[in-house]
């Protein structure tokens, strides 16, 4: 456990970057907090994080043969969308001599919104799904709404950059988790999310470990995303809090959260008021990469692109 | 496992008409482990190609030169360090082969922010062109009248206008941060140029004249490829991580349909036909009136090339691929679609520690009894990004003392390669489990970097100006991110002067060194080298080299005048340093 004895502060911010020494002490225990309050560190264990990884390594190998249900996929999320499955050759409707998927490729769907790649809905009947709206609901059946930010685009990016450490069902068990010490975060655990804020959460994804004196193995998000999208991330986390491995696919459609707003916290849409909030972006982005002052090259703006929109303007449907 | 694997692929290129049989010798050679086919005598591939395809090679920093249909690589030429797009000198008209002249092809290197100018006549590297830093070269693009090229600067957000011959070049902020311009190309009339960057989900219109931003269009999430049809009137942008494909048009500048495509569309390529629908021919038909039938978009997750119409706007086939196609190329006389691929796993033998990625060739000849099958696939040398062919008509035979009698060069010519191999120093050493972060050690500075799908960790670097360096980086990915393909090799380059000093291969297992004095200041950014996944360009983390009497060093501050002139790589004279103007 010796590398876990790492010495990280907001000194990493600064342009002598990170230090640290050997003799220092961070003990793992002292990291863990929550509302000021010491709490259980919400991480797998080392025997999970090991498991999890040569899982994943053999669904790796499985795929160079063959195996799984999938020619070369990307499972889990051809369980989903079917992509990455290959119909037989000569389905109904296939050309003969050529390929068509089963994930309606090549067919209209009604709204482009529809067409993000991890929300692609069409019920696979062997998965004894009849019933099409519950995969309609996985697009905009969230409990419970988070203020000016969508669950659904932040999940999008959720699995394209956090699950390599954070896991496909953000229990910190991705394959890279059990090379990382301290390991990455479970960030379902409602008696420690719940006492995290949402500026605290907003300025790990932006600023990395570093920037709230946690590990340095939590990379800074700041130059890759923009704020919006870190405020979506967010909302996506807040939405799967609690939320236990699903049983059925319904179930899986339906992420029950247990998350209640905590009084005063800023969120997507109170933040450009908030005091407290500018404070901590201009910290954050005064050390971005990919900034230059004086040019239009400065940061936290907002593009409308990618499905991205205003915190004004976001609208989402949340379940009874 | 391989065994079965082997035998699909098998099938799948004994279904062509040029690989078919395979008795005689494979027959007598069962004694050869892993005897898989042989070609029947007679019936191998032409020794002439009638079409070349220029290759970038990526992070062996070549370009490679492969005959079309034969699939045989001729030669590689040196050009740096990791380079990315094939520009052929000429014109723009057409498709993304353009109309080359047969004088010269471009490349340019994103690890040492340079572009390469080779003399297709002699084969040789002819031209290092220096670009200003801070910049980081993504893709380049040929103007309609070939005098100009423009430019995307992926790692500062900036774009660029450059005058070829001269050199000089107009730099503008495309913000705001993040920003990362990637794939570009310009319309055939000469009016705009399209960007995409993929930290905006946009695609940036510029117009050429003054050279600026007029209008940002909103497309999917991520986008890369923004490819633009030979009449053009169409953009078609590559919504990496929306799976679908947004069709811009160009008139109206506004968003025509979107249309779903396929998981993790990366790049188009489209056909082209002359005024008499026959194949264009470059040099002898005119350049004016092209038309093209089918824009071809390559799809990595799904492993498959889809084929949309421009009449229908929407998908008429899917072809599939082996493995990970990240470019698409097609012949200049629309025969053959180029797949190229990213990962080869269980399709070649092992040859050393990084497995290669592949070329693979299917036809698409609608009225061809092979059609939509592949008919070659070959692995190839580095990490190749983009590829484009010409006619091979354009390259004049020199062989046989043709030279003789004049009119191959003009005047001196430098051989400059290979001009990117001084001052590197790395090796490896068996995977280490340090934690990442930077300590002095006997005063040095050790950097120890954990590379994954997709990022680096930490992502930020500062050292002092000055600073002995010593980088450490780990591969700790067990199989690739969303995509899991067990034979992922990460790549680590720090761009611009650390270039070729700081490339290095991170295949599983082992731990990178790279060891070089910081002695140029600015924020230069780390990328991986090696296709890990659809994120791979996402995958990025900045060094920067802090000059102590002049502060932090970011986009505005830093020794960037010096960092043009990549000290110790090539000789005063030998590199056309960019002369930075406003207003080109």
């Amino acid at each position: 456990m010796k590398n876990a004895k790492l010495k990280i502060g907001l000194i990493a911010m600064t342009s002598l970057g990170m230090m640290w020494g050997s003799s220092a002490t961070f003990a793992a225990e002292k990291r863990c907090t929550a509302g000021g309050q010491k709490v259980e560190c919400p991480t797998i264990t080392e025997a999970e994080a090991k498991k999890a990884s040569a899982a994943f390594l053999k669904e790796g190998d499985d795929m160079e043969a063959g195996k799984g249900g999938s020619t070369y996929g990307i499972a889990p999320f051809d369980y989903l969308t079917g992509v990455g499955k290959r119909s037989d050759v000569a389905a109904a409707g296939a050309k003969a001599g050529t390929y068509k998927t089963e994930s309606g490729y090549g067919h209209q769907q009604a709204g482009s919104l529809k067409t993000e790649l991890w929300d692609r809905v069409k019920a696979p009947k062997s998965d004894g799904v009849s019933d099409k709206s519950v995969y309609d609901q996985w697009s905009g059946n969230w409990s419970p709404t988070f203020a000016g930010a969508d669950p659904t685009q932040g999940k999008n990016y959720y699995y394209s950059y956090c699950i390599a450490c954070h896991g496909w069902l953000m229990h910190g068990d991705g394959p890279s988790a059990s090379e990382l010490d301290p390991r990455p975060r479970t960030l379902t655990r409602g008696d420690y999310m719940q006492k995290k804020t949402n500026l605290e959460l907003f300025t790990v994804i932006k600023g990395g470990g570093e920037a709230v004196s946690l590990s340095s193995s939590m990379p800074n998000w700041g130059n890759v995303l923009q704020d919006q999208d870190i405020w979506n991330i967010v909302a996506f986390i807040r939405a799967m809090q609690d939320v236990k491995p699903p049983a059925s696919v319904a179930e899986y459609l339906n992420p029950k959260s247990t998350f209640k707003p905590i009084a005063g916290d800023v969120d997507a849409l109170t933040a450009s008021k908030s005091k407290d909030f500018q404070e901590a972006n201009e910290t954050l982005e005064s050390d971005m990469t990919g900034r230059a002052p004086g040019s239009e090259l400065v940061g936290g703006g907002f593009v409308e692109g990618g499905n991205r929109k205003k915190p004004s303007e976001v609208s989402v449907k949340v379940a009874k | 496992m391989q065994g079965k694997y082997k035998f699909l692929m098998v099938s799948a290129l004994s279904a062509s008409c040029l690989m078919s049989g395979a008795v005689n010798a494979a027959d007598k050679s069962l004694a050869i482990p892993g005897w898989q086919m042989a070609v029947p005598d007679g019936k191998d591939t032409p020794t002439i190609d009638p079409m070349i395809l220029y290759s970038s090679g990526g992070v062996d920093g070549k370009m490679a030169v492969i005959g079309i249909p034969s699939f045989k690589t001729y030669r590689h030429i040196d050009c740096g360090v990791d380079t990315h797009e094939i520009s052929f000198g000429g014109s723009n008209k057409g498709n993304k082969n353009g109309t080359p002249d047969g004088k010269y092809v471009y490349l340019n290197d994103k690890g040492a922010n340079t572009v390469c100018e080779f003399d297709l006549q002699t084969g040789y590297l002819a031209r290092v062109i220096a670009l200003p830093f801070p910049f980081g070269v993504h893709h380049i693009a040929m103007s309609t009248d070939g005098k100009n090229m423009f430019a995307t600067g992926e790692y500062s957000g900036k774009m660029l206008k450059m005058d070829i011959k001269s050199g000089k070049t107009e730099v503008i902020d495309w913000g705001p941060s993040p920003s990362a311009p990637d794939y570009i190309d310009a319309t055939r009339n000469g009016k705009y140029v399209f960007a995409g960057n993929y930290y905006h989900s946009t695609v940036g219109v510029f117009s050429t004249s003054p050279f600026k931003l007029i209008k940002e269009i909103p497309v999917g999430k991520n986008p890369h490829g923004t490819d633009i049809n030979p009449e053009s009137t169409m953009v078609a942008v590559s919504d990496k991580l929306s799976a679908t494909m947004t069709i811009i048009d160009v008139d109206k500048l506004a968003v025509k349909k979107v249309l779903p495509t396929c998981a993790g569309p990366l790049h188009s390529v489209m056909d082209v036909y002359n005024k008499d629908g026959g194949s264009y021919r470059a040099g002898i038909d005119s350049p004016d009136g092209l038309t093209s039938k089918y824009v071809y978009e390559s799809c990595f997750v799904a492993d498959a090339n889809v084929k949309v119409s421009y009449a229908k706007l929407e998908v008429v086939d899917e072809i599939p691929t082996h493995y990970r196609t990240g470019h698409i190329s097609i012949s200049p006389d629309n025969s053959y679609v180029l797949s190229l691929n990213k990962f080869s796993t269980g399709l070649f033998s092992p040859t050393g520690i990084v497995f290669p990625v592949n070329f693979e060739m299917w036809d698409a000849r609608e009225k061809s009894p092979t059609y939509g099958k592949t008919l070659r696939i070959m692995p190839v040398d580095g990490e190749p990004h983009n590829a484009k062919g010409l006619m091979a008509y354009l390259i004049k035979d020199w062989t046989k003392g043709q030279a003789e009698d004049g009119g191959l060069i003009t005047g001196r010519t430098d051989l400059l390669d290979p001009p990117h191999r001084a001052l590197s120093k790395r090796y490896f050493i068996p995977k280490e489990t340090t934690a990442p972060g930077v300590k002095v050690v006997d005063g040095v500075k050790e950097v120890h970097m954990k590379a994954f799908s997709y990022g680096y960790i930490p992502r930020q670097v500062r050292v002092n100006k000055g600073d002995k360096v010593r980088l450490f980086a780990t591969n700790i990915d067990k199989a690739s991110g969303i995509t899991k393909n067990p034979d992922v090799t990460m790549g680590l380059t720090i761009y611009g002067p650390y270039g070729q000093r700081s490339n290095m291969d991170l295949p599983r297992g082992v731990t990178g060194v790279h060891e070089f004095t910081a002695e140029i200041a600015g924020e230069y950014e780390i990328f991986c080298t090696h296709f890990c996944g659809p994120l791979h360009l996402e995958m990025r983390a900045a060094f920067f080299v802090d000059d102590p009497k002049k502060g932090p060093s970011n986009l505005a501050v830093g020794d960037y005048d010096a960092a043009q002139k990549l000290p110790g790589l090539l000789e005063e004279g030998q590199l056309t340093v960019s002369e930075r103007v406003k207003g080109l």
